[in-house]
């Protein structure tokens, strides 16, 4: 099921040893009948404090790549304009009560599907970018990134979802940028969307992990006091 | 925010490459659609407003600036030349890229760990500094075959090196060197030849033990293991160890210590921790002369020389001398007694206690002043005694 792709650097291993370790201990809860609700119990936490892991993360990848990509991306009030139509980078941007509508299925699909499309990009950036540091940042936040994918996907079959189909690639009709300007406008969105998917994600689990029924939080507390 | 149905201006020229020091030239055409004129418009290059002065309107929506005399690029990915409306939108943007060609590549250095592999590192030219990202390759050819092949594994040994791990024929001579190559320009190093055999390293010695020579103070006995790597391949190899004291960061170096695979050091100062630490040049590979190149230092191995037991000082006094010490003890107790305690039912044991809790605070501090001139009866113990 573990699909790794491309180099992982030293401490991307660790970190993917930690996100398999993570989604692979639930078997290792010791006398306990492992019910599948228990199960999406833990992954929901671990999903939830994975994204956070991220969203912290992200905050000193994003500051290296603007100031490599120069003024005025890294400028604090920096705000581009973006194209009307249908965008590569897919957007955070979302009616509150139209997401707040969907059900849990569509809202993990959604985002399985965006945080797949991102890890593309990301990946992408990987071979041009500067300096060995910066390539070796996006890198370690590339694999922490697929550990997300990974995790969602657990959450989802933990509780009876089927994956979403379809390969990660943008709606077709979608413009690739044709110049070098263009290309790091759409990397300064990457980021700013992802920040916000992420931001929004972690509001997502944590709302999730509260409608996991009471019984399972009591049983998860017990094994814990293991 | 600004949404476009499409880009509303085109910059000429679009992500130029330019060097150091020449000028450009470069236009802003609004689209049709823009409903902006020439005069709405400014420039900035790197979020910084270029003056007005070098601006020149074309036509009715184009606008050109003129640049002088480009420094290197502020960042490697291209200095942001932006065309703005008025208010402040950005309607398009050119990256420059300024610099200059690459340097050759010098001081190629390769080592072979153990004949298995070939780890070469190189310098940049002298400039160093292109302001362009420049792109590094490493490659190799038997110098009697002709096929060019090319290192895939870089930054192994530092940012400007390459690890070739495997398929590498001994007792043949390779020719290696290095493109570096960026938007201006390609530079290729000179070509270094040279025999796998010939640059061989290996790891450090194993299982370093240093340990005391019976009670001579002067001394510690150093043993190793040769390297298992090089076991089949290794008649002879050269051996080196360095030691120094525990508070010093001086090496001394024990340079001949051949093939044996241990020594004694001699000539220490007594009492004292050392730190040793022995290396291995594979010498004399398949019967060639030449010498390898040195291993890493294995970790440090410390030990202590013995203390002699003439030293007088900081010690109890043995013998009769006990019970004099003890009778004088007594007295000073009661003579304190007779200072600090009311009235005999505080008498007692716990009184004893907390003389001799007050007695040792104040030898303490006797004792400090005492301890120095010891130190002083060593002979040598300036330094010297190694």
């Amino acid at each position: 099921m573990l699909n790794v792709a491309g180099d992982l650097s030293g401490d991307s291993w660790g970190i993917f040893t930690f996100l398999c370790a993570a989604l692979c201990n639930l078997p290792a809860l010791p006398a306990l009948n492992c019910t599948e609700e228990l199960g999406a119990g833990q992954s929901i936490q671990k999903t939830y404090d994975l994204t956070r892991y991220l969203e912290h993360q992200l905050r000193t990848l994003a500051g290296t790549y603007l100031n490599y990509l120069g003024p005025p991306f890294n400028e604090p009030d920096f705000n581009p304009p973006r194209l009307a139509r249908a965008e590569r980078v897919p957007s955070a941007t979302v009616d509150l009560d139209l997401w707040r509508g969907l059900t849990d299925n569509a809202r993990l699909a959604a985002n399985y599907r965006a945080y797949s499309r991102l890890l593309c990009y990301l990946r992408a950036l990987e071979g041009p970018a500067g300096t060995a540091e910066l390539r070796h940042r996006l890198g370690h936040f590339c694999s922490s990134l697929q550990g997300l994918v990974l995790s969602i996907a657990g959450v989802m079959s933990s509780l009876g979802y089927p994956l979403p189909v379809g390969g990660p690639s943008a709606p077709p009709g979608t413009p690739v940028p044709s110049n070098d300007f263009l290309k790091k406008m759409e990397d300064f969105w990457l980021l700013k969307e992802l920040q916000t998917w992420l931001w929004r994600s972690a509001k997502d689990f944590n709302r999730l992990k509260k409608k996991v029924p009471p019984a399972v939080v009591t049983l998860r507390l017990e094994a814990r006091g293991f | 925010m600004y949404n476009y149905t499409h880009y509303p201006a085109v910059i000429s020229p679009q992500d130029p490459t330019l060097l150091i020091g020449s000028s450009l030239v470069a236009t802003c055409t609004l689209s049709p659609d823009a409903h902006l004129r020439a005069e709405d418009l400014y420039w900035t290059l790197n979020g910084r407003r270029l003056p007005a002065a070098s601006y020149a309107a074309l036509g009715p929506t184009t606008l050109s600036v003129a640049l002088a005399r480009l420094n290197g690029s502020k960042q490697q990915s291209g200095d942001n030349l932006v065309c703005h409306s008025r208010d402040g939108g950005i309607l398009a943007g050119s990256c420059l890229y300024v610099g200059l060609p690459p340097e050759k590549p010098v001081n190629i250095t390769c080592w072979s760990k153990n004949m298995k592999d070939l780890t070469c590192k190189w310098a940049p030219g002298t400039e160093g500094e292109t302001f362009l990202h420049t792109n590094y390759t490493l490659k190799y050819k038997l110098r009697w075959y002709g096929r060019d092949n090319t290192c895939q594994e870089y930054h192994t040994a530092g940012p400007y090196s390459c690890h070739i791990p495997k398929d590498l024929a001994l007792f043949t001579p390779y020719e290696i060197w290095v493109e570096a190559s960026n938007r201006l320009g390609v530079a290729v190093s000179d070509v270094v030849m040279l025999d796998i055999l010939d640059v061989v390293t290996t790891d450090p010695p194993s299982d370093v033990h240093v340990s005391r020579v019976g009670d001579l103070e002067d001394q510690l006995s150093v043993r190793w293991s040769s390297p298992p790597a090089l076991k089949d391949f290794l008649f002879q190899a050269k051996y080196q160890i360095q030691y120094r004291v525990e508070d010093s960061s001086e090496w001394k170096v024990v340079d001949d210590v051949g093939n044996q695979t241990s020594c004694r050091l001699a000539g220490l100062r007594p009492g004292t921790v050392y730190f040793v630490q022995v290396r291995c040049n594979p010498f004399g590979i398949y019967g060639s002369k030449k010498a390898g190149i040195w291993s890493d230092w294995s970790n440090p191995t410390a030990a202590s020389t013995p203390r002699s037991e003439r030293a007088a000082g900081g010690c109890d006094p043995k013998g009769g001398e006990q019970n004099t010490t003890l009778r004088r003890e007594l007295k000073q107790f009661f003579g304190w007694v007779k200072k600090h305690a009311y009235g005999c039912s505080n008498l007692g044991i716990k009184l004893y206690d907390q003389w001799r809790v007050w007695l040792q605070k104040s030898h303490k501090t006797r004792n400090q002043v005492g301890k120095e001139p010891f130190t002083l009866l060593f002979p040598g113990s300036g330094g010297d005694a190694g």
